[in-house]
């Protein structure tokens, strides 16, 4: 494959440009047809997780723990199997002449490492008993919450969210994704989109073999997502009802995940809508309530986006859409 | 910053670990001869050297025998080290040499140790960065990770690197050996990088599992570089042997510069997902060979290849996959990169190189 003579274009960069366009295709192609269902992939992730220690699986100390006191003694006696006929008994005379020199040196290291494994379970303990008073105050994540007449296919949103993804510089992320009906119109305007749902009974009922739809929420995916990895990310229902903390942890997980260059599309309803009668019972049950649009256009201009926003026709909610910078600078969220 | 009467100023590097075969031990070696040559007297103190270069180098707590008035340090930032303490301690006037360092939250969940490592090592940059009356970075975006420690004065320059080694003569068994893999036809794709977490090496996997599965079922993945990540190699073996994928993953270990040659002679295309470079030296390597790169845009990476590379936003496998299938079946586009490669490969190396480096030390240090 080396050595071959070939034309070269005149443009190289307009060129190499024009074959990165080709590749999209020919991914949204593949995806397309099933040669590369994303179940698949997501398995592919699964299995590498497996094979991870256990503080790569999501820190149970729990289960780090049964695997110290498993390696806590360390046994001196050495097998003594041998392929070679005189290896066993050779084995075996230097494991008896090495014994007593072994065993002092592997019972300290014994007694060592269940100082370590005792200490260890004091401090399990001493962490779930602050656990059980930490849970008490906990400020519970924002559910979804979806107005029906805002969240649909027909929504004056979609259009506008739509055509600001479909050319973004790689994939397209939309959270909350519900049954993939956005995910569906961004790919139709040629964005590779996918998505991601808290509401595993809402991502069940997608039709999961063509859309790539994910059960889990938009901060645990991101965490999973590379640095720089998406082109795009459009939420909806998701940022309404969160708390300041979580809001700013989220955003600064998406400045790390979106390329330079990127763009950010988030839909909210506007306070009025959250606190009329129509609106769903996760509302009240959210522990935040929605940012104005200006709020939402200075918090992401601090972030280094440019931002613009755009009133719905009835005032029950707005578009705000956010290009990120092309240099990379990390979001540290506003001192206030 | 003057010597004094008679006496050459010194500028003596200081470095963690001084190693062969490492990019940022050929680099303080390369620097100290350029700095000899320029006229400055040059030695280096380093925390550990390797038995292979004992002669070159004395222990960093040896400096005070060598010490003179007007002497300039040259710290290599790689890492943690104790030599940071003891420039800070010692107060010398100090060039920052930063090659970047990966930090902590790559190694979350691997290796603590690392983890602490890079954390400490983030507190020494932030000791010295605002002490430095020069922070030369090894890219722009090395250079902004630097102004933000608190460094007031920067510049961008080469690495010194030994980029001949990729195209010297190859070791004649390792070549043999991987022309009897590619006889029964495939594509090899080549990685060259410690196996550690952030750089992604299951990621290439992942990769390779989808090109054999879309595009070329025979192809391999030569994973060329040792491991400091005992559990995320362990790891890795382990998701190849689950995958199928056990023959068709080479994992090589440390290399000869000569096999190191054999490789990318070898290769067809060479493919770095890596999620943090601070410059990305065997990106040049592969471009001095001729061996076209895709790689992710992250950290410098897009700045090292400066477009001469197919620089991917999106890491998952089925794009790496069609981008694998497009470079090894398209003759044109694997002549515009390789084109695009050797000018880039130029601009950054070669004797030019150490010039920019004198020079940016020149305007804060007189001869």
């Amino acid at each position: 494959m080396r050595d071959t003579e070939a034309t070269l274009p005149a443009d190289p960069q307009a060129y190499v440009e024009q074959v990165m366009a080709e590749i999209a295709e020919e991914v949204r192609l593949r995806r397309a047809s099933g040669d590369l269902p994303p179940k698949l992939e997501r398995e592919l992730d699964e299995l590498f997780l497996a094979h991870s220690p256990v503080a790569g699986r999501g820190g149970d100390l729990g289960e780090a723990l049964r695997m110290v006191d498993a390696a806590t003694f360390i046994d001196p006696v050495v097998p003594v199997d041998s392929e070679r006929a005189a290896g066993a008994v050779v084995k075996k005379g230097m494991r008896s002449l090495l014994l007593w020199y072994v065993g002092w040196i592997t019972h300290q290291m014994s007694q060592s490492a269940s100082a370590v494994s005792r200490a260890l379970h004091i401090v399990d303990d001493r962490l779930k008993e602050l656990e059980r008073q930490v849970e008490v105050q906990r400020v519970p994540g924002a559910a979804v919450v979806e107005f029906p007449a805002l969240h649909r296919p027909d929504a004056w949103w979609v259009e506008p969210a739509v055509a600001a993804v479909a050319k973004a510089p790689g994939r397209v992320l939309h959270a909350a994704c519900g049954d993939g009906w956005l995910v569906r119109r961004i790919a139709a305007a040629g964005g590779d989109a996918y998505g991601v749902d808290p509401r595993s009974h809402v991502v069940d009922r997608a039709e999961l073999g063509i859309l790539d739809l994910r059960g889990e929420g938009v901060a645990e995916h991101l965490r999973a997502v590379a640095a720089a990895g998406l082109g795009g990310i459009v939420l909806s229902g998701t940022v309404d009802g969160m708390a300041g903390g979580e809001r700013t942890q989220l955003l600064a997980a998406i400045a790390t995940r979106l390329a330079p260059g990127g763009t950010l599309v988030v839909h909210s309803v506007s306070r009025e809508a959250w606190d009329s009668a129509g609106a769903p019972p996760e509302a009240d049950l959210s522990p935040g309530r929605p940012l104005r649009p200006e709020t939402w256009c200075r918090l992401l201009e601090e972030g280094g986006y440019e931002a613009a926003a755009q009133p719905g026709p009835g005032g029950e909610d707005f578009l705000v859409t956010a290009v990120r910078s092309s240099v990379t600078t990390p979001y540290s969220p506003p001192e206030r | 910053m003057s010597a004094a009467a008679g006496r050459p100023v010194a500028l003596h590097q200081f470095i963690a670990a001084l190693n062969p075969h490492d990019a940022t031990g050929t680099h303080t070696l390369k620097l100290r001869d350029a700095l000899r040559a320029a006229g400055w007297r040059s030695e280096i103190f380093a925390e550990a050297i390797h038995d292979d270069l004992a002669s070159e180098a004395y222990k960093h707590w040896m400096y005070p025998e060598h010490a003179a008035e007007g002497d300039v340090a040259i710290y290599q930032f790689t890492t943690s080290s104790a030599v940071a303490g003891y420039l800070a301690e010692h107060g010398l006037p100090l060039i920052l040499d930063f090659h970047n360092f990966t930090g902590p939250e790559y190694f979350a969940g691997w290796e603590p140790r690392s983890v602490q490592r890079a954390a400490t090592a983030a507190e020494e940059l932030a000791l010295l960065a605002p002490r430095a009356v020069l922070g030369m970075a090894k890219s722009p975006f090395s250079e902004r990770q630097l102004r933000r420690a608190g460094c007031r004065r920067t510049a961008v320059v080469p690495v010194l690197a030994d980029y001949g080694r990729v195209t010297a003569p190859p070791d004649p068994r390792v070549a043999a050996e991987l022309a009897a893999l590619g006889a029964g036809g495939g594509a090899d794709i080549l990685f060259v990088g410690r196996i550690v977490p952030s750089k992604a090496q299951h990621e290439l996997v992942k990769a390779l599992w989808a090109f054999r599965r879309l595009y070329d079922a025979e192809a391999r993945l030569h994973l060329v570089g040792g491991t400091s990540s005992f559990e995320y190699n362990k790891a890795l073996q382990g998701f190849a042997h689950d995958l199928g994928l056990a023959a068709a993953v080479r994992m090589t270990g440390e290399v000869s510069d000569a096999s190191l040659a054999a490789h990318f002679a070898a290769a067809d295309v060479y493919l770095s997902l890596s999620a943090h470079e601070g410059f990305g030296v065997p990106l040049v390597e592969a471009m001095v060979a001729g061996v076209p790169v895709v790689t992710r845009g992250a950290g410098a990476v897009a700045e090292t290849v400066a477009g001469a590379a197919l620089v991917l936003t999106a890491a998952d496998p089925a794009y790496i996959a069609a981008a694998l299938q497009r470079i090894c079946s398209d003759d044109r586009l694997r002549a515009t990169l390789t084109a695009a490669g050797r000018r880039r490969a130029d601009e950054v190396s070669g004797d030019a190189a150490a010039a920019r480096i004198i020079d940016a030390v020149s305007e804060v240090v007189t001869r």
